[in-house]
């Protein structure tokens, strides 16, 4: 009796990881996607409604989807309260720390982090190119993305339970 | 001569899975990995077969050799 429930859990627990590896590569592109979303909300913000960065940082948080918002919330609520601190290293810092959150990779933390470095420092036109380029980029990732979603994701769900067998069987 | 058969089972369990597992990393494209997996079960099977037969072989030393 507790054999057959402990191998119930460890198949449980197999299958579980397989589907939680396939949740994360469905969730990439879709997380690619807010964050283009939010690039292209902040291009309007800059230029249209001239709002200082800080704040449109923060409004940004409340606009956009949950874990993109977070990251921008975050910053923005950096810079308001600590003081003689620049956006390049409160963007820096928080991409590093926030970015175990969500389900994207190192490229997608590189290119925010190169247009973090370039945000702020300089006339509006400048940033508008800069934000282009990053959108650019990541919508290339999100193909990619959206490549290795098809490829992969069936294949994480039946390896899970299969390994979760195989360690039952094993183990019997 | 129970425990034999439900090792023979094992074994023909494990064998099952390590196929459908190289079925499904080849289809994906990673045939590097299928590869290993398969040679891994492999290995792991050999390792049930070598304990067995040491036991068995001991067996015969007893008989045979009345120590």
């Amino acid at each position: 009796m507790l054999k057959l429930m402990g191998a119930a859990l460890v198949l449980f627990a197999g299958a579980m990881a397989g589907f939680y590896q396939s949740w994360r590569l469905a969730s990439r592109p879709r997380q690619i996607r807010g964050l283009i979303h939010a690039l292209q909300v902040l291009e309007t913000e800059i230029v249209y409604a001239l709002t200082p960065l800080p704040e449109a940082l923060r409004k940004l948080g409340r606009k956009t989807a949950a874990p993109v918002s977070g990251l921008f919330g975050q910053i923005g609520d950096r810079l308001e309260q600590e003081q003689g601190i620049t956006l390049q290293e409160v963007w820096e810092f928080t991409a590093l720390d926030y970015w175990k959150q969500t389900a994207m990779k190192e490229t997608e933390r590189e290119i925010v982090r190169q247009l973090g470095r370039t945000l702020g420092i300089s006339d509006r036109e400048d940033q508008v190119k800069h934000l282009h380029l990053a959108i650019r980029e990541l919508q290339r990732e999100e193909m990619t993305a959206i490549d290795e979603q098809k490829r992969y994701e069936k294949m994480w769900k039946s390896l899970g339970i299969l390994a979760g067998v195989l360690i039952v069987i094993m183990m019997y | 001569m129970n425990v034999d058969v439900n090792a023979i089972f094992q074994i023909a369990g494990i064998g099952i899975i390590i196929a459908m597992i190289h079925t499904v990393l080849k289809q994906m494209g990673k045939e590097d990995m299928a590869h290993w997996v398969t040679l891994i079960g492999f290995i792991v099977v050999l390792f049930m077969v070598i304990r067995m037969l040491d036991e068995l072989l001991k067996e015969i030393k007893t008989i045979f050799l009345f120590q």
